[in-house]
């Protein structure tokens, strides 16, 4: 099965998709694919064949998401907990992901008539070597495709993916690129394996679970949640239609909140500059009174070498994650 | 045409409302017919038609009628206490920790208040309330006049030595410390504080306290958990018709369960314990 399903809708999907493209529509939508190995259970299918059929179900949700204007999709594929089921599935899992990537690169020209840019989010040192070859090197080819993005979660839980832009702050700490005050809620968003991406507009999960099993917990803390109980293999175009209506449903109320959270991240950053330039102000001016104009340049300029400094050290990040995929792309031939 | 397709999309919107609205009209109905076989025929079929995003539960009509048929004998207060403590005895698992997430605007403090006691009756140890407008952090005092007002008034005077503390980020004030612990959260406990965090975490690696491969998940857990060792909530009860965790703790919500209810306004405690009981009911598998 090949990662690209051409094909158009049929005449009612294609005017329901109209319908509601008429109404405000996610930009970005996350899945949790939950309920492969359940459905092969009911289906008295081998594991392996569930998680087939999962997979084929990505293909053809991407061509849906395609048609209903939808440029970005984010999938969960493997958690770094799921390290803990047995060998057997394990093993299966990453031949699965093997094949898979294999097959991406074997389809490269399709996905560059369609600028499919591939992105794996997770720490790829967790997996097989030979894996992190061909996954880097799927990367590395459609880096620079830009009409429709997927990307892969892959050896990732969120709390992980926080943790390590903890680290790359702490890094860019040691470098002398940033200082600890320079920390801050858009810059650790920045840090994230997510960052390329808007967070999501909606978040689907299937199979009735009602949680979000460390998925993206900081970037869907204003997406609406849509749990479905339908098995993921199951997952049919109208399924995605009532998702998508249940966000148009939602979308003021969560625009409201999303401003509401955006003002407050603003005022926290002005807070924050006022209290390092009171204190610079404070160390240098020798104890004299500051008037109000000074205090307002010397604010200014704080604040514009403090987002030079941030810049830089995003470059450099950037730079240091383009490399370890360039690395890992140049050591696979050379092998 | 896209003139057609945007009235059919606006029609279409009205069509949910419409029947949201019926949906819950009726379920305020059905909840003062006592017959239990109206509930279950209409029960089963509005079902189909519930376009609702976190499943909403059924068994709470059945419940409802349980509750209503307990003789009231003796001190109303003293039965009413057992009973809901029993309830709780009765379910499955209970949740150690419980979010009530208030997605409402113009929040009601005596229905929060009563949710916090009645949470408390059953048995859970640790009651979160979150608004993300910050409004309950905001007037603290007030809810806590109002839950130690409702407990007196819902459990009688033996039910007020329960006690309250009260936490906020730590710093305020502790009212009396002795379980179960109600806590008041805003938005500034979720994505705010792990900045904070991993601020405080860089300025030791500024100072050379620590090095940045030092930083591990475990480690930001127990900064984040603070002092008290309140265990992550296991369920999130949402109250209102956003679909969104509107910024609640993202770092604490890994494995919470969500359920919806569509408000807490005048809510009952059927209401409550129909979440409960479908919380009792969900496995977990932590990844296998």
């Amino acid at each position: 099965m090949s990662w690209i399903k051409e094909g158009d809708l049929n005449l009612l999907e294609k005017i329901s998709a109209n319908v509601l493209k008429a109404g405000p529509m996610p930009k970005h939508v996350a899945f949790i694919m939950d309920g492969n190995r359940r459905f092969a259970r009911k289906k008295n299918l081998e594991r392996q064949e569930g998680h087939m059929q999962g997979f084929n179900k990505l293909a053809e949700t991407l061509r849906w998401c395609k048609h209903l204007n939808i440029p970005e999709v984010t999938v969960y594929a493997f958690s770094i907990e799921n390290f803990k089921r047995n060998k057997e599935e394990v093993d299966g899992l990453m031949e699965l992901a093997k094949q898979k990537f294999e097959r991406l690169l074997e389809e490269r020209e399709n996905l560059e008539k369609h600028g499919v840019c591939i992105r794996v989010l997770g720490d790829l040192n967790m997996l097989p070597l030979d894996l992190q070859e061909i996954i880097a090197k799927a990367v590395v080819t459609t880096r620079e495709h830009n009409k429709c993005f997927l990307n892969v979660c892959f050896a990732y839980t969120s709390r992980y993916e926080i943790t390590n832009a903890v680290r790359e702050m702490a890094w860019g700490v040691e470098e002398g690129l940033i200082r600890a005050s320079d920390v801050s809620e858009a810059l650790l968003s920045e840090c994230l394996y997510s960052n390329n991406s808007p967070n999501p507009d909606l978040l689907i999960r299937t199979s009735g679970e009602v949680r979000l099993s460390d998925f993206l917990l900081w970037q869907t803390s204003h997406s609406c949640l849509v749990f479905q109980s339908v098995l993921w293999p199951e997952y049919s175009f109208w399924n995605l239609c009532e998702a998508i209506l249940q966000y148009q449903l939602n979308h003021k109320s969560i625009q409201k909140a999303r401003d509401l959270h955006r003002e407050h991240q603003a005022l926290q950053q002005l807070e924050a500059d006022r209290a390092c330039v009171a204190e610079h102000l404070q160390h240098h001016g020798n104890g004299k009174p500051v008037d109000a104009q000074r205090r307002q340049e010397a604010l200014l300029h704080y604040t514009d070498c403090r987002e030079e400094r941030v810049q830089d050290f995003l470059e450099a990040l950037k730079h240091k994650r383009d490399s370890f995929f360039n690395d890992l792309c140049s050591e696979a031939i050379s092998a | 045409m896209p003139l057609l397709y945007s009235l059919l999309w606006r029609f279409l919107l009205v069509l949910v409302h419409v029947n949201r609205a019926i949906v819950s009209w009726l379920r305020v109905r059905l909840r003062s017919w006592k017959g239990r076989l109206w509930e279950r025929a209409v029960a089963a079929l509005l079902l189909p038609f519930a376009l609702t995003g976190f499943p909403d539960h059924q068994k709470k009509l059945n419940h409802n009628s349980d509750a209503n048929a307990t003789p009231v004998t003796g001190n109303r207060t003293d039965s009413r206490r057992l009973r809901w403590l029993s309830d709780g005895k009765s379910l499955e698992k209970l949740p150690v920790h419980i979010g009530l997430l208030v997605a409402e605007e113009e929040p009601s403090y005596t229905d929060i208040a009563n949710l916090v006691v009645w949470c408390m009756a059953v048995g859970i140890s640790y009651v979160s309330v979150y608004d993300n407008h910050g409004i309950f952090r905001k007037n603290n005092s007030r809810l806590l006049e109002e839950i130690i007002k409702q407990q007196q008034e819902l459990l009688g005077v033996e039910g007020s030595k329960y006690g309250v503390e009260f936490l906020s980020n730590g710093t305020d004030k502790h009212v009396v410390s002795c379980r179960p612990t109600v806590k008041v959260l805003s938005p500034e406990d979720g994505k705010q504080r792990i900045v904070q965090v991993a601020q405080q975490l860089c300025r030791s690696v500024e100072n050379k306290e620590k090095s940045s491969k030092d930083i591990s998940v475990s480690m930001l857990d127990i900064l984040l958990r603070e002092s008290k060792n309140v265990p992550d909530p296991d369920l999130v009860v949402k109250f209102g018709p956003v679909d969104s965790t509107l910024g609640f703790l993202p770092w604490h919500i890994r494995l919470t369960e969500f359920i919806s209810l569509p408000s807490h306004r005048n809510i009952s405690y059927e209401d409550l314990f129909g979440a409960l009981q479908q919380y009792s009911v969900c496995q977990q598998r932590l990844g296998q």
